[in-house]
């Protein structure tokens, strides 16, 4: 069932087309690796999608339902959610805080405190982050950080997560955690546009793989069908290989 | 538990048998508290007011109009709040949308605007001179501490109302408001990815503020049986709270106690000294609080 459609979005920032006309659908349980170099529009389509940003023209399709315009909290509520690739934590309110307005302020919200309370600890154990529950979100590593976004975005039981470079400025290690992260996310059943600078991050769980390049669509297929291309596999498996 | 038994102090401290000029002077310290405690609840959400004369002002001359047409002191101070709790909620719709300075400036502007509308509209305000002959609350027998006429009775009415302040603040920050707030505060964009929906917080925190606000400005009227417009739509009602709570911090108890003090010490140090002075400490720590506003505003 198609969970996600994109018709002809189009941004600009001033006289700078960000996005041209971008169209796309995505079936549910589907993960995407949304693949682009900087200034390709990635980002752009990701606030579109999420509500941050109203496009000039074009429609997004939500289950059905026409969603283009609609604020981030009705998107949020309808099951969209989202991290940044700079983590944006409420500084001063604790781990446990940050998550506990994400589970507080959701359609699907648990009833009682003490059942949200519940909800929170779940997802502090899913990203490891129980430790430093207590702790301001300001005080937390990067990589905490990364970790803490996840926890928010799935705070709300979302059915399409948007998530932006969470392998981004990793160790090693950090970086096979977010693979480990993806195929739990993925083995969970949830529908995922990822964006990652290197496509190895994804290769394991990617279903599918979609290009932009100067805010057009310019390849959207299997992972091996789009990276056989020698530029892309050079761009995005370069270092791996 | 701390703030029953701080409370329970302050209520007892008249059996020494102070100076009616001190118990004057810690009456009108509570009511600044009262206001600066009403300030923390907008500023907890993020927004900054310069214009909390406005609900003083509808406090006060709500209750003073409610008093001259027969109601009794009980009910025009209700009205009183009721009235100024309701400019805090259309404030917060019609304003919803602005932050920082932005929404500092027509805070601002709402409080001049009031008061150009008091000083214009004579037949129902009095104009210029303002309206007097406002009866004073009476005492209620079941409670054995005076509350009526009389500086003990303005003291007790006064502490009451910074009860009632700080009650009602403690039950916010404690409550989903309080979280709702918090986040809002910390990362508007962030909170509404979230699924949290900024206007009714910021209409809520506005309505609760200004009646906490305009619960004070009843109380004023009352205690003082006049109220005019330069004084309770005037710019220092405004400004006080936001220098005292600033001085506060975030916490419950901050903004009332920096209140507190700084007003006793403006008044019983500086006004002695240097009767033309007596506002330098506000200056003072205005100042000092800009200078370490980032770390000392930030603390939770």
């Amino acid at each position: 069932m198609t969970l996600l459609e994109a018709r002809g979005i189009s941004v600009a920032y001033g006289g700078l087309v960000a996005l041209g006309g971008v169209d796309f659908a995505i079936e549910e349980r589907q993960v995407i690796a949304l693949l682009g170099p900087n200034g390709s529009g990635k980002t752009t389509l990701f606030d579109v999608l999420s509500g941050l940003r109203r496009p000039a023209a074009g429609d997004v399709w939500l289950r059905g339902e026409r969603v283009t315009g609609l604020p981030p909290w009705q998107l949020a509520r309808r099951g969209v959610g989202r991290t940044f690739q700079i983590p944006e934590p409420f500084g001063a309110l604790s781990v446990r805080d940050n998550v506990l307005v994400g589970v507080t302020f959701q359609a699907r919200r648990p009833r009682t405190r003490a059942e949200r309370l519940r909800e929170v600890e779940r997802l502090l154990t899913i990203v490891g982050l129980t430790d430093r529950a207590g702790d301001a979100a300001a005080t937390l590593s990067l990589g905490e950080r990364k970790r803490l976004e996840l926890a928010l975005a799935l705070s709300g039981r979302p059915a399409l997560l948007l998530l932006d470079e969470l392998a981004s400025g990793l160790s090693p290690k950090g970086r096979e955690e977010v693979v480990r992260f993806y195929a739990r996310l993925r083995a969970h059943g949830l529908t995922i546009i990822a964006v990652e600078h290197s496509f190895a991050v994804l290769a394991e769980v990617a279903d599918r793989v979609l290009v932009l390049d100067r805010g057009t669509l310019v390849a959207d297929g299997p992972p091996a069908a789009v990276l056989d291309s020698p530029p892309l596999r050079t761009a995005y498996m370069g270092e791996e290989e | 538990m701390k703030l029953a038994a701080v409370l329970l102090v302050l209520a007892v401290l008249p059996l020494l048998g102070p100076p009616a000029y001190y118990l004057y002077l810690f009456s009108t310290a509570y009511l600044f508290a009262t206001l600066a405690t009403a300030w923390n609840l907008l500023a907890y959400g993020g927004q900054v007011s310069f214009g909390q004369a406005a609900f003083f002002g509808l406090g006060a001359y709500g209750a003073a109009l409610a008093s001259l047409h027969g109601a009794s002191p009980w009910l025009t101070i209700t009205l009183g709040a009721a009235l100024a709790g309701a400019g805090g909620a259309a404030v917060g719709l019609a304003a919803g949308r602005l932050n920082g300075a932005a929404l500092a400036l027509a805070t601002l502007a709402t409080a001049e605007l009031l008061r150009g509308v008091a000083l214009n509209w004579t037949a129902l305000t009095g104009g210029g001179s303002g309206l007097v002959g406002i009866p004073s609350v009476p005492s209620l027998p079941a409670i054995p501490l005076e509350l009526g006429g009389g500086r003990v009775g303005a003291y007790h009415l006064s502490l009451a109302t910074l009860a009632a302040a700080l009650t009602l603040s403690a039950a916010v920050l404690r409550s989903r408001a309080g979280l709702a707030l918090a986040a809002l505060r910390e990362g508007e964009t962030r909170g509404t990815l979230l699924g949290l929906r900024p206007l009714p917080w910021k209409v809520l925190a506005f309505a609760l503020s200004g009646g906490a606000t305009g619960l004070a400005g009843a109380v004023y009227a009352h205690t003082l049986g006049a109220v005019e417009p330069d004084v309770v739509f005037g710019r220092f009602f405004s400004i006080a709270p936001l220098v005292m709570a600033t001085l506060g911090g975030r916490s419950l108890l901050g903004p009332a106690a920096a209140a507190v003090v700084l007003y006793l010490v403006s008044e019983l140090v500086f006004h002695p000294l240097a009767p033309a002075l007596h506002q330098l400490p506000y200056a003072f720590a205005l100042i000092a609080v800009t200078l370490v506003l980032p770390a000392w505003r930030r603390t939770p």
